[in-house]
Parts: C-alpha cells; sequence; structure tokens
C-alpha cells in the first residue's frame, strides 16, 4: 500500500524522520531515481508503516501473519505420522501427556524408557501434565493410560498443534519482541526498523519447520533463554539466572549456551570493578531456581509417600546413586526424593548413548561418515573425552572474551559462538539443536547495522544452511513442500539466494558495510553445493553400497559451513569486544569509536 | 511517479507462500466436483460431456469452462491418470491434489495481471487508491476461503472480470471488454447477473454516439454483435449442432433448487426465513395460520424446497422480478451517463441486487458485489462509509463454508488481519467527500463492527459448549442474519451515495 496519509489526517511524524536515522540497512536509494526503496522485499511490506501507524498495530499483524505461517505448516504431517512401531516426536510429547496425567508423580521418571520414556527437565514433565489436564477435559480419549498409544487422531492432531502454538506464543513470541526492545534500545534502533527484525526472527524456515511441522516445543526452551538474554541486556541479572534455570529446565540442551551466561554473569561481577555481593546473590538466585524447578517433583514424592504408592516393581537403582561412595539406607527420610533426583538426572543425561544420532551436520559425524577417519575403532569412552576437550577448546575462547569484556551488546554474539562450539564438536548432538546457535545470531538482525549486507548475508546464510540440512529429517516427515515453502520464503524477504543475488553482486558500500570478497565466494559455492545437491537428490537414486551417500553430502558441506558461521561469529565477537585495541592490534580511533558506542 | 511498496507481485509471491502451504487443507465437494469435470472432459466425447451422471456432481458450467477443464486435464495426465476416470469417485491421492491446487494457485495469475493493469490506467493522483484497492482484491479473504481452501476457480474468473472493466476505462477498450465479458459468461454464467450493467453501457457508450441516442454507430454495432456471435458460436455451436441445447440449458438452470442455498447466503431471503422463524412463535397470539409441514424444513434450510410456516411463499418468478426493479433505476441512470465511474458503481448495484434478492444464491456470489465495490470503495469517503460493513458481513458470511477445527483459526486469523489492514490503509487514503455525509451511517457501521467478534466467539465456541449438537442451526443463522443485515446495510448506503 502506497505511505503517505492523505491531507485530511494531521500526521505525527514525518516521513523524514524515520529515514533519516534508519541506520540499519532498510532503506536503500534508487541510483536512478535518486528516490528511496527497500532494500529487500521484507521492508517493502513494511513501506507503508513508515509513516505514524501505532506500535501495536504493527505488532498484532507481524503476530497474525507469523501466526498464519505456522499454523498452515501445522496442516502439514507430523514426524512419525502412520510410522509403525515407534511413531516419532509427536508420539513421544503426547505419550508424556498421557504418562504426567495418568501416573503418580515418582512414577514419571521410572516409567518405560523404551516407549518414549519421559527424558526431559521437569519443567517439560509440568508442562505436559497442564496440557494433558486440558486435553483429557476435551477428549479423556486422547491421553488415556496405555490404551491412547500410538493415536493419530485427525482432532488430536490439531489439539497437539495448538499446545505448540499458545505454549510458544506465550513464552517465544514475548521474549522475541522484548529482547528485540532491548537490543534496539541499545543500538538505537527506530521501531519500524526492529518490527522489520522482529518478524525475520520470527520467520526463521528451521525453527517452524521443527516445531510446526516436525513437532517439538524447542520454542519454549528458547524463549526462556532469550528472556534470559534481554534481563541480561536489561541489567537484571538475577532474572536472567531464573529465565535460564526455566530454560535449562525444560530442556537441558540450553546448556549449550551455559557457559557463555555463566562467564557473562561472573564477568559482569568482576569486571569493570569487583562486586561480591552481585556474585553471591547471582549464585543464590541460581540454586533458588533450581530447587523450585524440582520443588513441585519433590512435594508430588512426598504426598506420593503419605498416600503409600509403591514404585514400579521393576526398577533399577539409577547408576548415580550407586555410583556414591556411601550407601544410602533406603528406610531414610530422605531416601525417596534422592532417588527421584538421582533417578530424573539419569534420565535427562544419558552418557550411554553414542557421539551423534543419526547424521548429524557435526563435526564428529563428518569425520566418520565422510570416510576420512572412521570413529567406530575408538572406545566410547576416548571418544567422549575428545568431544569434551575439543568443546572446551571451541568455547573457551568466547567464553574468555565475555568473561573479561561483560558488555551487554556481546551477549547474543557470546552465546551463538558457545552455541555453534557446542553443536559441532560435542557429544550427542541432533540435528534439531542448529535451532540453538541460531537464535542468538539471527537475533543480530536487531543490532546496529543488523540488516546491511554483512550481518544480513550472514545470518540469513546460517539460517538456509541450516534448514538445508534439516532436509532429509524433514523428508521422512513428509514435510518436503513445507521446506521449500518457507526456506524460500525466508530466502525472498530478506533477499538471500536462491531468490535474489543482489547482496552478492553489489559492489561494497562506502560504509564498509558490503561483503568482503572472500564471503562472496564462500557464501555462492555453499549456495550452490545446496542447489546442486537438491537437484542431484531430486533425479538420481544414490548408488546401493552407498545408500547414504546423499545425506553424507549434505552433513559434510554442512559441518563446513556452520564450522566457517563459528568463526564468523567469534571473530565479530573479538573485534567488537575491543580486546585487539586493548592489545594494541588495531588502531586507537577505532576504539574512541567503540567507546562511543558503548 | 515513485514505485508504491508492496508491490503487486511482492503481495503475490508471499501469499503464493501461504497458498502452496494451505494445499493439504480442507477441502470441499467442490474439489470432487471438478475433478470429476476433469475425467468427464477428458475421457468422453464432447457430446456426452452433458448427458454423463455417474457423478452427482454432474458439468453445470457453460462450455467455456469445460473446455479449461479439457485444457488442465491434459496435464492432468501427466500427474496422476487414475484422476482423469469418471469411475473414480471422490479420489483425491496426493498427486491430484497437489496438482488442482496448483491450477488454481497459477491461473489466479490473471487476477495479479488485470489488477497490475488496474492500477496502470488509473491517472496518477489516484494511483496510491487504486494500489491500496487492487492488493485488498489480491488478498481478498473471500478468495483464499473460497478458491484456495474451499477449492473453486473464482480467482481466475474474477480476473477476466477486472480485466474486462479495466478495458472498459478506455473508449479504444470498449469492444475488447465486450468480447471478454462475453468469454467470461461462457465460463460461468453467474456472471449473467451483471450482464444488463455491461448491455445497457455498451449500448451508450458503444452503440450509440456521445451526443444524441439517435446517433447509431453501425460499424460498431456490427463488430460487437458479430464478436459475440463468434463467441457464443464457439461455446455453444458444438452442442447446437449436436441438438444437445435443451439438455444444456437444463443442466445450467437448475430451478428446481430451492430459495436459500445450504448456508442460507445473507440477503432479504434469509432476512424473510428468520422473520418466519420468528413468527413460528409469535403467530398463535397474533393468530396467524401456520403451516405445520414447513416447521422443519425451514429449521434444516437445506437444499430443495424451502417452505415458509407463516409468511407468504416465495417463487422464482417474484424473486426474478425484485432482482429486475432492484436493478433498473441504476442502469436508467447509466444510460444517461456513461461514464466508467457509474459503470462501475452499476454493476456493483447489480451485483447487489441479484445477491439480496436472487434464487438460490451461494453466499460465495458476495465476491460479486464486493469485488466491484472495491475498484470503487477509495473514491471518496462516503464509498468507503458503506463498503466497510460490506466488508465484514461479506467475508464473516463465508465462515460457515469451512466448518473444520484446523481451518478455524486460518479462516479468522487472516480476515481479522486483512479487515484491519485494509481499513486501515482504506481509511488513510481515502480523500474526504465534497458532499456531506450521513453520520449515522459511520456509528451503524463501527456497532456492526464490533458486534461481529463476540459473534463469531459464540458461533465457534460458546454455542457448542453451551448446547452441543442441540439446535446447530442457530449459528448459521445468527452469521446469515447479521451479514445479512450489513449487506442490506451497505447496499442502502451505496444507493445514498449512488442517487446523491
Amino acid at each position: 500500500m502506497p505511505s503517505t496519509p492523505s491531507s485530511h489526517k494531521p500526521r505525527k511524524k514525518r516521513r523524514a524522520d524515520i529515514s533519516s536515522n534508519s541506520s540499519n540497512g532498510t532503506v536503500a536509494i534508487d541510483v536512478q531515481s535518486k528516490q528511496e526503496k527497500p532494500a529487500f522485499p521484507l521492508v517493502a511490506f513494511f513501506w507503508p508503516a513508515r509513516t505514524a501507524t501505532s506500535q501495536w498495530v504493527i505488532l498484532s499483524c507481524i503476530f497474525m501473519v507469523v501466526g498464519l505461517f505456522r499454523w498452515c505448516t501445522a496442516i502439514w504431517p507430523y514426524s512419525g505420522y502412520r510410522k509403525p512401531p515407534m511413531h516419532g516426536d509427536f508420539e513421544a510429547q503426547r505419550h508424556w501427556l498421557e504418562i504426567t496425567v495418568g501416573l503418580p508423580m515418582t512414577h514419571w521418571y521410572f516409567h518405560d524408557l523404551q516407549w518414549w520414556g519421559l527424558d526431559y527437565p521437569p519443567l517439560t514433565a509440568y508442562h505436559s501434565w497442564i496440557l494433558g489436564k486440558v486435553g483429557s477435559l476435551i477428549n479423556p480419549d486422547w491421553f488415556a493410560l496405555y490404551l491412547s498409544r500410538a493415536l493419530d487422531d485427525a482432532d488430536l492432531k490439531v489439539f497437539m498443534r495448538a499446545t505448540v502454538m499458545v505454549s510458544e506464543y506465550l513464552v517465544y513470541v514475548p521474549a522475541v519482541v522484548i529482547c528485540g526492545r532491548h537490543m534496539a534500545r541499545l543500538h538505537n534502533i527506530n521501531p519500524w526498523e526492529l518490527s522489520i527484525a522482529l518478524t525475520a526472527i520470527l520467520m526463521q524456515p528451521a525453527t517452524m519447520l521443527i516445531d510446526h511441522g516436525h513437532f517439538q516445543y524447542n520454542t519454549v526452551m528458547l524463549g526462556f533463554v532469550l528472556a534470559s538474554m534481554s534481563n541480561m541486556l536489561a541489567g537484571r541479572p538475577l532474572w536472567s539466572c531464573v529465565c535460564f534455570v526455566a530454560a535449562l529446565g525444560f530442556k537441558q540442551m540450553a546448556l549449550f549456551y551455559a557457559p557463555a551466561v555463566a562467564a557473562y554473569l561472573a564477568g559482569s561481577c568482576l569486571f569493570p570493578r569487583i562486586r561480591l555481593f552481585r556474585l553471591i546473590c547471582i549464585a543464590a538466585t541460581t540454586l533458588a531456581s533450581f530447587a523450585l524447578l524440582y520443588l513441585p517433583l519433590l512435594l508430588g514424592t512426598l504426598y506420593d509417600n503419605r498416600r503409600n504408592v509403591p514404585l514400579p516393581t521393576d526398577i533399577q537403582l539409577p547408576p548415580l546413586l550407586s555410583a556414591l561412595p556411601f550407601d544410602l539406607a533406603e528406610s531414610a527420610w530422605y531416601y525417596p526424593y534422592v532417588l527421584q533426583l538421582a533417578q530424573s538426572i539419569h534420565r535427562i543425561f544419558p552418557f550411554s548413548r553414542g557421539l551423534f544420532e543419526d547424521k548429524v551436520a557435526n563435526i564428529w559425524c563428518a569425520i566418520h561418515s565422510s570416510g576420512v577417519h572412521k570413529l567406530h575403532n575408538y572406545s566410547s569412552s576416548l571418544l567422549s573425552r575428545a568431544a569434551l576437550g575439543l568443546t572446551l577448546l571451541s568455547i573457551l575462547p568466547p567464553c574468555t572474551i565475555i568473561f573479561f569484556k561483560p558488555k551487554k551488546v556481546l551477549t547474543p554474539l557470546a552465546l551463538a559462538v558457545t552455541a555453534w562450539g557446542f553443536f559441532l564438536c560435542s557429544y550427542q548432538v541432533h540435528e534439531k539443536n542448529v535451532l540453538l546457535p541460531l537464535l542468538p545470531m539471527t537475533m543480530l538482525l536487531a543490532s546496529e547495522g543488523g540488516m546491511k549486507p554483512s550481518t544480513r548475508a550472514w545470518v540469513g546464510y546460517a539460517n538456509i544452511l541450516a534448514c538445508w540440512t534439516l532436509f532429509p529429517l524433514l523428508v521422512r516427515d513428509g514435510l518436503r513442500i513445507p521446506y521449500f515453502v518457507l526456506s524460500l520464503v525466508f530466502a525472498y524477504l530478506l533477499g538471500l539466494p536462491p531468490v535474489s543475488f543482489e547482496l552478492y553482486t553489489a559492489s561494497a558500500t562506502p560504509d564498509g558495510a558490503g561483503l568482503h570478497w572472500f564471503a562472496k565466494i564462500l557464501h555462492l559455492g555453499t549456495y550452490l553445493a545446496c542447489i546442486a545437491w537438491h537437484v542431484v537428490e531430486a533425479f538420481f537414486l544414490p548408488p546401493t553400497n552407498k545408500p547414504d551417500l546423499f545425506v553424507v553430502a549434505n552433513v559434510c558441506v554442512g559441518a563446513a559451513g556452520f564450522g566457517v558461521c563459528y568463526l564468523w561469529c567469534l571473530w565479530r565477537l573479538l573485534s567488537e569486544s575491543g580486546i585487539l585495541q586493548d592489545l594494541g592490534l588495531v588502531k586507537k580511533e577505532k576504539l574512541d569509536d567503540d567507546r562511543k558506542r558503548q | 511517479m515513485a514505485e508504491m511498496y508492496p508491490s503487486i507481485p511482492q503481495c503475490a509471491a508471499l501469499a503464493t507462500a501461504l497458498k502452496v502451504l494451505l494445499m493439504p487443507a480442507y477441502h470441499s465437494t467442490d474439489f470432487e466436483v471438478h475433478r470429476n469435470w476433469l475425467a468427464i472432459t477428458n475421457s468422453l466425447p464432447l457430446k456426452e460431456w452433458y448427458y454423463e451422471n455417474t457423478s452427482e456432481w454432474t458439468l453445470d458450467y457453460p462450455p467455456f469452462f469445460a473446455y479449461f477443464e479439457w485444457t488442465l486435464s491434459q496435464m492432468a495426465s501427466f500427474i496422476d491418470p487414475a484422476m482423469l476416470q469418471v469411475k473414480n469417485l471422490g479420489y483425491d491421492s496426493n498427486a491430484t491434489v497437489y496438482f488442482q491446487r496448483s491450477t488454481v494457485i497459477v491461473t489466479e495469475l490473471v487476477l495479479a495481471y488485470a489488477l497490475h493493469l488496474f492500477i496502470k490506467s488509473t491517472p496518477p493522483s489516484n494511483k496510491k487508491q487504486a494500489h491500496a484497492a487492487a492488493l485488498s482484491i489480491l488478498l481478498s479473504p473471500g478468495l483464499l476461503i473460497i478458491d484456495h481452501i474451499h477449492f473453486q476457480y473464482n480467482g481466475f474468473l474474477y480476473g477476466i472480470l477486472i480485466l474486462s472493466i479495466v478495458l472498459a476505462r478506455k473508449r479504444s477498450g470498449l469492444l475488447a471488454s465486450g468480447l471478454i465479458f462475453a468469454g467470461l459468461l461462457c465460463l460461468k454464467h453467474i456472471y449473467l447477473y451483471l450482464a444488463p450493467a455491461y448491455f445497457v453501457f455498451l449500448l451508450r457508450a458503444y452503440c450509440l454516439g456521445p451526443r444524441s441516442v439517435f446517433d447509431i454507430k453501425i460499424f460498431n454495432c456490427i463488430k460487437l454483435g458479430v464478436g459475440i456471435g463468434v463467441i457464443a458460436g464457439l461455446a455453444f455451436g458444438p452442442f447446437v449442432y449436436l441438438g444437445q441445447m435443451p439438455q444444456v440449458l437444463s443442466r445450467l438452470f437448475p430451478f428446481s433448487r430451492g430459495l436459500c442455498h445450504a448456508y442460507w447466503a445473507p440477503n432479504v431471503w434469509a432476512m424473510y426465513s428468520f422473520t418466519d422463524r420468528v413468527l413460528i412463535y409469535v403467530a398463535p397470539y397474533l393468530k396467524l395460520p401456520v403451516n405445520p409441514g414447513a416447521i422443519q424444513s425451514v429449521t434444516r434450510g437445506l437444499v430443495g424446497d424451502t417452505a415458509f410456516a407463516v409468511l407468504p411463499d416465495i417463487t422464482p418468478r417474484m424473486t426474478f422480478t425484485l432482482t429486475l426493479a432492484a436493478q433498473i433505476p441504476a442502469l436508467l441512470k447509466l444510460f444517461l451517463q456513461p461514464d466508467w465511474q457509474t459503470f462501475v458503481s452499476t454493476l456493483t448495484l447489480c451485483g447487489y441486487a441479484s445477491f439480496l434478492f436472487g434464487w438460490h444464491v451461494h453466499e460465495k456470489a458476495i465476491l460479486l458485489v464486493i469485488i466491484p465495490f472495491s475498484l470503487l470503495a477509495l473514491k471518496d469517503r462516503r464509498y468507503l462509509g458503506a463498503f466497510r460493513p460490506l466488508a465484514v458481513a461479506g467475508h464473516v458470511s463465508l465462515f460457515p463454508l469451512l466448518f473444520t477445527a484446523m481451518e478455524f483459526p486460518i479462516k479468522v486469523v487472516y480476515t481479522i488481519l486483512w479487515l484491519i489492514v485494509m481499513l486501515l490503509a482504506f481509511d488513510r487514503l481515502t480523500p474526504a467527500s465534497e458532499k456531506p455525509r450521513v453520520f449515522l451511517l459511520d456509528r451503524f457501521s463501527l456497532l456492526y463492527i464490533a458486534v461481529a467478534i463476540p459473534l463469531i466467539a459464540y458461533c465457534s465456541l460458546v454455542h457448542q459448549v453451551v448446547f452441543g449438537a442441540r439446535y446447530e442451526f442457530l449459528p448459521l443463522m445468527f452469521i446469515s442474519s447479521y451479514s445479512a443485515l450489513g449487506v442490506v446495510g451497505s447496499w442502502v448506503g451505496f444507493l445514498v451515495v449512488f442517487y446523491t
């Protein structure tokens, strides 16, 4: 829609207001007509809103648009739809609703592990319990104990999809908006550009495909992480701890971020001056949050003990408990509580599983399956130690930087680098975990210059590549078409390949916001590889002796690309932290620039 | 002239993405209707097309649409030949669904192109308004609900209609406009409702001279007559030659159907039925005679003869007379003042008249009013005032078409989004009127729009919670009576604007 209001209404803001301080790379100048134009299609959709439009109207429209895309993805099949014997993640989540509603609390973490036993932290269990209670009100058959296994009723699908949607709109979406606002304040970005960035963040294809297509509740955990980050930006470290514990308590994968969060919080107590009281408060809040997290489970144990509900007869003592150097008396009053704690931790961290699951674009899988070096010759303890060592090595630089330079502007980058490090090097990684490093990296769109070609190209690159590495998983779920639609929509909106090559053909801009030629080659090479891979995958079958050839190719390209993303984020972190200036590696003027920025 | 953003292609791209995602969504029996027509036209010789009745969904569109289906079926045979067998009733393999859905999406490009021409043909001073109107049509929730979920080809057909309307803007395009409209009539005969406006407009503006009614342009008459003749010949010629015209016509005009369609289109007859329904309870006090046999049929409102319990019955002849009577004043005005604005206004009024008073009107026919009206809605604030209740009522009345839980959020959220964005944009862009406005109408429309929200909530949720499966006609009746009020209200508003 055209943008100027008609003459009869007074405008609140002049158009020039917004354009003049549009520092963020959304508005370009047309070479011929010298007129302003949107730098990429997403901006065009916000063009009419450049003049006074209530932020609340814009925000609610954004919610509706991204909601429509999510719900339309939800129409498609989910993981494990009509796939006996084990079905998939949908059944896992549904089953948790079933057992939390149907079993006494003490049985939750002891119930049959083989059929999707509960192996997420307690907050997921409580969440499942609430959803299960609501669902049972609508239709008690959906979550009937034992009888509802592998149910795939059409109405059940609608209910479950709606629970993902509601959970996301209660946690993730507000967190994105609030976090975006804090970033905008920090980087001096106008509300109009923030709206554009928020839309881009909410349209991340990988997150939508995994949560609303494949079926999971990742956005709840991601939302808590963002809430934690936004509290850091707002200077409320204690709330940040609470939110981060909530994230950990919902899905243990939030551990990917933990070192960076810990380093930032610790660093903020020591630099620029030592604040011991703050450190104590942070430690105490964290402990209290964990206690609060486990409180319902322990109260449930108390209640079950009072009622004399026996544990299942076939339970095994959690190894954590048997590994204790001293024996615990079974008759002791605290024994049932310790048992529950030990069992839940045992379930949440299954150290006995393999190095990686399925085919995932991380270093280990790439090394192993590409045939460079077969890893199954080594013992699993050696491998896990190697993974641990490499992970520590990869997260050491970002954590060190954020520890010594605990600046607010650095938090998204620090979280991103650490999560990339974990994703690439650690133990027990799923392909879906790529969502974790993606989120803070995508949040960079709401930072200064975030939508200028230099950053937008990299954020887009990581998102498109991540989505592409999920393709084999999505095809198994019957989500081929949503994959293409959502990733192309994202590429189109942000002006990325394969829809638009404008970012790569334009010459470097005077303010240095263009892309380095090396990055251009790297990106274009990867995009070309992805497109070629899709063509080959569509028209050829893999050779019979190498049935996984295409997946392996996908994994190797993905791992390489993610490695580059890790390095880019690390470089950004390093250059923005000011450490280089401190060490005298960069000239002084830039330092002053940076000082001003803070 | 600066470019306007978001442009038509940009919106079309984003909307297409959403439509592709909607492919596996619920589709109505119209999906099977069109699949059956693909099968009939592909596998049977022409002479059997209008006789084939294996499926209950017989071919009841004019021949051009049958040719259109034949063309599609040529491609369909590469996708999944099984969908082309007449005996394969209710066949909907994934390939079939994807194929048929994509034909709807691709043929809708006609609409995008027509809207592009519409903006291009608008004088620069009104370009922004035209752009907003064009986007509102392109992104219409009506088209999304009817075409991309329920399943029909309205985007394509309304694209042709708009193409014809746009061509009529210039004198040089009048002939092409008339011929394209003739072609459109041979695609879907529902547009006959708009034909009187075309007839009068072409007669006055093309066949008669601009100065006098007696200055007959013989050459123009011949061109138009021959053109229409050729088009009608291409469409109906083969069937005339085969001597099948009575059969074809009986398929096209099934007057055996009832006054009201299954879901009570929001027109005068819905209000009439509602009144009758109320009178059943009131009649004993008023000492009015009640027809006991009619009580059941009114509550159900299903296809078939609708009988009224208290009020007099309605015959097709009466509806026809009323429709014409409602059209004639507008047509007279068009005859006296044959400019493009009046033409589009008259088209809108013809749409109104036929929708409000017609026999067996589908709720989908509301597009016949909304789409021509959209082209005018931003002319000045008086037009916008009349358009607002129509935009709400027209789209809310389409909600009962989709009754599945999965599609419920889509229709509601999309419609609300469209209403917010479009009405805000229209509100900003519409210039003030030179003539005074009737402020009462504005109040009415605001109140009216506000009522929509509790009504939708009641009909979709509260009613089911309170009554369960009982009184299931009640929500439908509320929605159609509510919408009827809005449509009639906007009609009255538009009449005031048009004649003053």
